[in-house]
Formats: structure tokens, sequence, C-alpha cells
């Protein structure tokens, strides 16, 4: 079986082993790279700096809860604002792994910039199995392009250390567990962020949309879950399709958008069932996003399996 | 015990590398080009399924078909790793009518060790675009699904096994006893 502890002192004597001099870590607050911070932070101390990139792109109150949990953990830490040069190299990109690749594209170019500012030559990423295996490379299809494996530039000066690539989301649960951390039950949220949950074109206001209906569908799910009245799915989100569809609002026709809800079962991400959630959460989970979110007059549910679906839409 | 995966590009070749590693085998995955004198002495092997199609790109299997030649260890070919091992020894494969996504039931046809205590259907998971349309000589089937009719086979001759779902995957029912399984008949023949 997969022991934690024999895991965690293993990283951390060949964290020690390869890193000579400074380290960043790229840290977006998920159970993947706070984990991996924490096995680096104990490697390293103070030659290490977590970078935490506010794209612009993250869910409600994301940012200021990822400065909290890297207080509490005690890693040395830094905060990005760059909203801004995120949204501008996405516009007009509509084509799924272009986006992939132009967010990679633009982590590493702010890492570099802050590895440069720090005096640190390596890079260590909370990267994990399905990342590296769905980005594919020589025989391996590529399914997705993860943006920490595939977003890579070739030219990337940074050498790279990545201590969770041989283990999947329930191993990198128990690692943290061990740890201590405390975001290791939280749901995984995708690297790129919303850029993959609004399909087509990513500009500010279709990314608040597709922020305040998953707020919705997160805040009903694990209201009910408390509740008792379902177990917590694997993850579970909102999605906005680039489709618009009729309605009527007040006795007027109204053009509005669409909002998939997903929500799955999964042990590892690299299979996963749709899960059947009760029909009165999905039933307050459409009234109030048809409700509450501007321009939104349509609420799907997403019954795909993963394959032939993958997880998220994109 | 050691049991090394041959990858032939698979989604889930490194879940087979997980599930032997839980079950204590001594298992590292490597790469189907590896030339087979490397491969001597292991106690089996498994050939993982992948991205290509055995019909049309077989130079894509590598060294597979040495494997299957020049080693005399159990071998358990998963997916196109199946299909490659029908082709290999006369039999065929091609696209399926119905390919298989996702969820599937199987059903036992004929008891063999690598289903012993499992129940006669099962829910499994799949995904492939070809399936072995034609058995090879001294081959028997030993499962099907209701659109595939060969999801299970082996040699009459050699501890040779194929499986067209994949018991490596999680969603896969007793896909961990089908691995206890190959692993004991591995030992077994080791003794």
């Amino acid at each position: 079986m997969f022991d934690p502890t024999t895991f965690v002192e293993e990283q951390v004597a060949s964290i020690r082993e390869t890193v000579k001099g400074k380290a960043i870590i790229a840290c977006s607050g998920g159970v993947d790279s706070t984990t991996a911070a924490v096995i680096a932070s104990r490697a390293l101390g103070d030659r290490l700096l977590a970078v935490y990139i506010d794209t612009g792109l993250m869910r409600k109150d994301e940012t200021r809860d990822v400065d909290l949990t890297l207080k509490e953990l005690k890693v040395n830490h830094t905060i990005l604002d760059a909203a801004d040069e995120y949204f501008a190299a996405l516009k007009g990109v509509a084509d799924p792994e272009r986006k992939r690749i132009v967010i990679g594209n633009k982590f590493i170019e702010l890492f570099e910039r802050e590895a440069k500012g720090f005096g640190a030559e390596y890079l260590v990423q909370g990267t994990i199995a399905p990342d590296w295996i769905e980005s594919g490379g020589q025989l391996r299809d590529r399914i997705k392009s993860h943006h920490n494996v595939a977003g890579l530039p070739p030219d990337m000066k940074l050498k790279l250390v990545e201590p969770l690539r041989d283990i999947y989301k329930d191993e990198v649960r128990k690692v943290a567990r061990a740890l201590g951390v405390r975001v290791a039950e939280r749901q995984p949220f995708p690297g790129p962020a919303f850029a993959v949950r609004v399909l087509g074109e990513v500009t500010p206001e279709r990314t608040a949309v597709v922020r305040e209906a998953c707020a919705i569908v997160e805040e009903e799910i694990e209201a009910a879950a408390k509740k008792g009245l379902m177990t917590l799915p694997w993850q579970y989100f909102a999605v906005l399709l680039p489709v618009r569809s009729v309605g009527v609002h007040g006795d007027v026709r109204v053009y509005g958008h669409t909002i998939a809800v997903r929500a799955v079962e999964s042990v590892d991400g690299m299979s996963a069932t749709y899960s059947r959630l009760p029909h009165e959460i999905l039933d307050r989970i459409s009234v109030r996003v048809t409700n509450e979110v501007k321009g939104v007059n349509r609420v799907v549910y997403d019954v795909s399996h993963k394959p032939p679906a993958t997880i998220e839409w994109e | 015990m050691r049991i090394h995966v041959v990858d032939n590009g698979g989604q889930w070749t490194h879940r087979e590398w997980r599930v032997l590693k839980y079950l204590g085998v001594d298992t590292k995955i490597v790469p189907n080009d590896t030339p087979s004198a490397d491969l001597k002495g292991l106690g089996g092997l498994v050939l993982s399924g992948g991205a290509p199609r055995v019909g049309v790109d077989p130079g894509k299997m590598g060294r597979n078909g040495e494997y299957l030649d020049a080693l005399d260890l159990p071998v358990l070919g998963i997916c196109a790793g199946h299909q490659f091992m029908a082709k290999h020894f006369g039999g065929d494969a091609a696209p399926a009518e119905i390919p298989e996504f996702g969820k599937s039931v199987v059903t036992v046809e004929k008891p063999d060790v690598l289903f012993e205590g499992l129940p006669t259907t099962f829910e499994v998971w799949e995904s492939h675009n070809d399936e072995v349309s034609v058995l090879p000589d001294r081959f028997v089937a030993l499962a099907s699904s209701p659109n595939c009719a060969i999801q299970a086979m082996r040699s009459l001759d050699r501890p040779l096994f194929g499986l067209q779902f994949h018991p490596e995957v999680e969603d896969t029912q007793f896909g961990t006893d089908i691995f206890r399984n190959f692993v004991r008949e591995c030992e077994r023949l080791q003794r």
C-alpha cells in the first residue's frame, strides 16, 4: 500500500539532494501544490519561496484563502496580481488547447521573473500523475495540455522539481493529511481555473458569470452534504456554455446563456462517474442560478462518465 | 515477485503500475522498445493499452511481439496489448462495430484462474475503438460484453491472457482481484 510518512521522508531527502541554492514553488492553493509546498518547505526552509498568481480566473475569495493557508503552514510566500495580463493574453482565444498553452506560458514568464528576483534556479511544481499522463508525449496521445507540463516553453531556464509526479489525488490527500494541511479535502480545481470553464472566449464578464454560478453550485451541494441529504461528490462545479437559448422573463422574450452543472465521483481523476445528485438539490441550483446570475436562463446537468467525457469540459 | 509493465502509450499504464505496486509486486514501467534481453528473469509481464491502432500502426507496438516470442513468461495483455496478442498469434483485430467507452458489463463465459473468486457478471470500464475480431488458434474466449464478444481470452498452451476491458481502473469492479489472480499465477509458475 501507500505510506504517506515514508513518502514525505523520501521526497524531502530527494529535494535536499537535488536543489542546490534556492527554489520557487508554483502554488495555486489547491491540494497538490500546497502539499508540494509543505514538502519543499521542509526540505529547503527559507531557500523556498511559494508564488501564488491571481490570474483573475480564480474562485470567489480564493486569493485571500490561499494567503491564509500559506501563512498557517508557515510557508514563505508572495502573491502576484496578474489579472490584466491574463485577460490580455487570452483575448480572442477560443480554442481549449490554445488557452491552456497561453496560460502555461504566461505562468512560466511570471515564475521566471519571480525566480530571478529571488535568485532561484529551480521551480517546484505540484504536478501529479494525471497531469503528465493526459498531456501525452511520444506514444501517449494528448488528451489535454496541462499547463504545468505541456504549457512549459521548450526553452525554459528553470530546472523542474516535481515531488508528486508518481502519485494521484487520493494519495496526495493522504500525504496532505499526514502533513496537517487544511486544504487536504478540498475538491480539485484546474490550473487554468475558470478559463477552461468558460467555453469559447474568456472575458472578465463571462468569467464573472461562471464564478457566480460555480459559487452557487458549491454552496448548495456543500449545504446539502452538511445536512446529510447527500455525500460530497469528488468534484462539483459550473461551466458556462457557448450556447444561447430562448427563455421568458416577466412576459418578455430573452435569449440567454446556459450553465452546465457537473458533479462526479472518482478516486484518482483517471476515470469518473457522474454523481446522482438528488433532484431537490438540482432544483435549488437551477432556481438560484437562473435568478441570481445575470444573463443565464437555462441550467443543464451533465450525466457523462469519464471516459468517454473528461471531468472538465476543456 | 517482479512484474514489469510495458508502456504502449495508455492513459492507464501508470494505473497498472500502481495496482501491482499496491499488491506488493516489484514493478516498473518500461518503454515498448526495451530489448527483450533486459526483461529476462521477470516473473511476468503486462502489455498495456494505448493509443496505437494495432491493425493500422503495428510499428508503434514496438517489441511486444518479441516479448511474446522470446520470453517464456506469463503475460497479461490489456486493451491494445490484448488485441496485439490476438493478431500476433494469427488471429485478428479490427474496428468494433460498436466501440465501448466507459461503463459496460462483462459476463464470464468460461471459468479461468484469472476470474477465480469473481461473480459471473460484473461492471467494467472500457475505452476502445478496435476489438479482437478473430481468435487465434489454440486460444479460448473467456468473457464477453453485450457489444464485444471477446472481452477476455487465454492461450491453451501458455500462460498468456488478454483482456479488452481495463482491470486497472478504479471503476472496474474486482479489478484488483483480477491482478491478484494474475500475480498468483505468476508466482505459481515461477516455483
